[in-house]
């Protein structure tokens, strides 16, 4: 790389009241590569990467693109310079087509009206690119709303590409994509690379990193810590950079039995080996559970117990659970809580049953983002400590609230402060914790995960550790099979509706969950299968092949 | 994957399922119309004959015209409780300008207009610019307009020029009046507006404006701009009142500001923006006009006019409501478990 840099971005600092997001970061890239930022939660990236799209603006630092200088004061300025950012938070208007949101801001004109025959012109062949990410089809005439979080994301990226960028910023744009999603994804970006376009590329998924990435710089602290040629610098080097220590603790990267262990046995003394004690009764069963995508679900769980749910996604994961939390539709089977049958008609029910429900998509269904802190943690036990039900002292409420904060270790600002100050992955932890003041039975989780760093990962499957540890039952489903090998007990693989297959002990790997979610036993499941060859997980080649070693 | 999402409309193919929920709304106030012109024709002696026609549509066009002005601003994610004053300021402008000389008509009305727009201006700058919610921002300038409108204008009175109110008691080819005529134009323009950019972006800025934001729609302008465009056109219906009456009044246009809002509600716009059109306003204001009328016709006595009137406006509203509950794509928020 001998060129002057495309991209150069020197001294930015950013604080936010107190708090310094940026610390005289430097970044530079090159036109025709495809460059990661990484780096945990806090670091600064997702800031750097906000300053460069004029989100945010900077309190002190130059960005020159291409020899000019560039301070945007709004998207405008960066659209207009041919920076084009697919946004984690996603920026589509749900009522509006697929077309219509492509040009959303772009519109093409004639005569004072909008030119439909030129929006199409320049979004159908995008469109037609990512078909096999539409499931094959179209979809210029359908409304956003009517499509799925991943088909969603798809038309964001599309939205980007449509303006024609120099430099496109992917953030986190892959964390809610299928497999074959992804696939196309990559290969797009492939081509535009070659068309020497810059492609600035953030992910938690470290695979997707050496799969499509030139180069990456490490973000710690709101400084650049390295930048690194990725093609020869090897996984637990990059974690190192990342998390400034030894890769053995959280990072979760190495994953062989006794960090595993080490990992959580200081915070789940009382997690048992599900084969030590067969005997114990189980603290949730369920027997043939049916209702929306499910045909026949049995599985138990013991008291601190950690069962994970794999299998492919989408194979009725997220629906069993929505079931047993009475959210969703339950046509036959039982649920035994502690032997007794329970059979809640809303979440209301559910949890005065003991369940308590975390989702992964946190915005929507675990957080009131704008209310603060204090009362996101004490509304799902705000009835245990209301007088004659009804009078709430704020004295209790906080102090209910710190000793949860305290005990999922989040770091805060002030209980007042709206959660959505919070970093991603310490609103997690204030959604799993807000359930620890109810002592629940059974804790549901439903790719609780997503979208958080490494770091932020570990701490919260602290937490489900120490959930576990109290008595609970937990039961955990989740896309990424690397995350339920380290924090289950035992793995029921789903195909369809059914538990296929049962991993633990030694068998439970990746390699075990991975193989078992494809090669699924049994021949008319097998033959099922054939149907659908694009719905893969996410099995990431690299380790796999590490896992075996 | 939204565990809290109905089924219902799911099972249909995309398309299929975007037409039907983008058309619901017309579909249900094309049959509230129905239903309501049905009734008329039935109770109301004449309605169809040319002076039946001419009475009626001089009745419906200053309601459209300030549902047409609420709809505009509603789309854009706003809502301007001081559309009413805006009607009754800029037509006492204009009054006063006109004295019933021919000639100051050309001054007296474009000074409405200018008034009107100024007015909407204003709101607008309060509300996009100093951020203020839109409701209590307009709630307070409602006051201010209605205050400067009596200084401009202390008691009724005022003459209109012949031309103005002859025009609008004119029927073309003996079925059409001119105020007909005058809501197709209204429509027709307002066609005009949603196929421009600006159109776009209003609906845009209305149904997320965080997302019209980071593609490069300016919000801010497109706010304000929805808010001028809407004082202007209340200022239209100022003209139609004034016409219609004949005289200003210092109170004309105020109670007609909850009327705009329930006739948009009904034509299937949606109070939180970004969705419903001017279409749909126009012919509920036409239906809540008729409703109106129909209240009168039936022989209800008349202390328990408004009540009635206030039963069946309930009634139209729930259905259209009914009519046009989407489930599934409208379900995250109301997180129902059905």
């Amino acid at each position: 790389m001998d060129s002057p840099p495309f991209l150069r971005m020197s001294g930015v600092r950013k604080r936010y009241g107190g708090v310094t997001a940026l610390d005289g970061a430097d970044f530079e890239a090159h036109a025709g590569t495809v460059h990661a930022v990484l780096g945990p939660n806090g670091s600064g990236k997702s800031t750097l990467l906000k300053v460069l799209t004029g989100v945010v603006g900077p309190d002190a630092g130059q960005v020159r693109l291409d020899g000019a200088p560039l301070r945007p004061r709004g998207p405008r300025d960066t659209l207009a310079a041919g920076i084009s950012s697919v946004y984690q938070e996603l920026s589509l208007v749900e009522d509006f087509t697929v077309l219509d949101n492509l040009v959303l801001g772009v519109e093409p004109s004639r005569f004072g009206l909008r030119d439909r025959r030129a929006a199409l012109a320049r979004s159908l062949p995008w469109l037609e690119r990512f078909a096999p990410a539409f499931g094959g089809r179209v979809p210029v005439r359908e409304r956003v709303s009517d499509l799925d979080p991943g088909e969603r994301q798809v038309v964001e990226v599309c939205k980007a590409l449509v303006r024609d960028p120099r430099v496109l910023v992917l953030d986190e744009a892959t964390a809610s994509l299928r497999r074959g999603q992804v696939e196309v994804l990559f290969e797009v970006v492939d081509e535009l690379r070659a068309r020497g376009v810059l492609v600035l590329f953030i992910t938690h998924r470290l695979a997707e990193i050496y799969a499509v990435c030139d180069r990456a710089t490490v973000m710690r602290n709101g400084t650049d810590v390295a930048t690194v040629t990725v093609a020869g610098t090897p996984e637990a080097e990059l974690l190192e950079l990342m998390s400034g220590r030894p890769s053995a603790g959280t990072s979760g990267s190495r994953r062989t039995a006794p960090v595993a262990e080490t990992d959580t046995a200081p915070t789940a003394p009382a997690r048992t080996d599900p084969g030590a004690d067969p005997a114990a009764p189980p603290r949730l069963e369920v027997r043939d559970l049916t209702g929306d995508r499910l045909h026949g679900v049995s599985l138990h769980v013991r008291a601190g117990e950690v069962l994970g749910l794999g299998g492919l996604q989408g194979q009725g994961q997220s629906e069993l659970m929505a079931a047993l939390f009475g959210a969703g539709r339950r046509t036959g089977g039982t649920v035994l809580l502690d032997g007794a049958p329970v059979r809640p008609r809303s979440p209301k029910q559910a949890v005065r049953a003991g369940f308590c429900y975390v989702p992964g998509n946190r915005g929507v269904q675990g957080l009131a983002l704008g209310r603060p802190i204090l009362e996101n943690l004490a509304l799902p036990s705000v009835g245990r400590r209301a007088l004659l039900g009804v009078g709430l002292s704020r004295r209790r409420e906080v102090a209910a609230a710190r000793a949860v904060a305290e005990r999922v270790n989040t770091r805060y600002g002030s209980l007042d402060d709206p959660v959505s100050t919070l970093s991603g992955g310490n609103q997690q932890k204030i959604v799993v914790g807000k359930w620890f003041p109810t002592e629940p039975a059974v804790v549901l989780m439903d790719d609780p995960a997503k979208g958080i760093d490494v770091g932020a990962k570990a701490e919260m499957f602290d937490v489900v550790a120490e959930l576990a540890a109290s008595g609970a039952a937990v039961l955990v489903g989740s896309s990424d099979d690397r995350e339920l090998v380290e924090v289950c007990d035992r793995v029921l693989v789903m195909f369809e509706g059914r538990v296929v297959d049962e991993v633990s002990g030694d068998r439970l790997t990746e390699d075990t969950l991975i193989a078992s979610a494809m090669h699924v036993t049994g021949a008319d499941v097998a033959a099922a299968h054939e149907g659908h060859p694009t719905r893969l997980p996410d099995p990431e080649p690299r380790h796999a092949e590490e896992g075996g070693a | 994957m939204n565990l809290l999402r109905g089924t219902g409309t799911r099972d249909l193919p995309g398309p299929v399922r975007s037409l039907l929920s983008v058309h619901m709304p017309a579909l249900a106030v094309g049959l509230l119309l129905l239903v309501t012109v049905t009734a008329s024709a039935i109770l109301q002696p004449g309605f169809f004959s040319p002076y039946g026609l001419s009475a009626s549509f001089a009745t419906f066009l200053p309601l459209a015209t300030i549902a047409a002005a609420q709809t505009i601003i509603v789309l854009g994610g706003g809502i301007d409780l001081s559309i009413g004053t805006i009607v009754t300021l800029s037509s006492a402008v204009s009054v006063v300008l006109m004295q019933g000389d021919d000639a100051r008509l050309p001054l007296a009305l474009a000074a409405g207009l200018a008034t009107g727009a100024a007015c909407g201006l204003f709101n607008g700058l309060v509300v996009a610019v100093l951020r203020l919610q839109p409701i209590v921002a307009t709630f307070a300038t409602s006051s201010v307009f209605g205050g400067v409108a009596l200084l401009v204008l202390p008691t009724p009175g005022g003459e209109v020029s012949p031309v103005l109110t002859g025009t609008y008691r004119m029927v073309l080819a003996m079925y059409v009046p001119i105020p007909a005529v005058l809501l197709v134009v209204l429509f027709l323009s307002w066609r005009l507006l949603r196929g421009s950019r600006y159109g776009q972006h209003l609906y845009a800025v209305g149904g997320n404006a965080e997302a019209a934001y980071t593609s490069s729609v300016p919000v801010s302008r497109v706010r304000v701009l929805s808010y001028t465009l809407g004082g202007a056109v209340a200022s239209l219906a100022g003209v139609a009142l004034l016409a219609d009456a004949g005289a200003g009044d210092p109170t004309l246009g105020t109670e007609l500001t909850l009327g705009s809002i329930a006739a948009l509600v009904i034509g299937g716009t949606r109070l939180r923006g970004g969705s419903g059109g001017v279409g749909g306003a126009l012919v509920g204001a036409v239906v809540l006009s008729l409703i109106q009328g129909l209240v009168f016709f039936a022989g209800v006595p008349t202390n328990a006019r408004e009540f009635v009137y206030g039963c069946v406006i309930i009634a139209a509203i729930a259905l259209a409501g009914l009519l046009t509950a989407r489930d599934g794509s409208a379900s995250g928020a109301s997180g129902g478990t059905r």
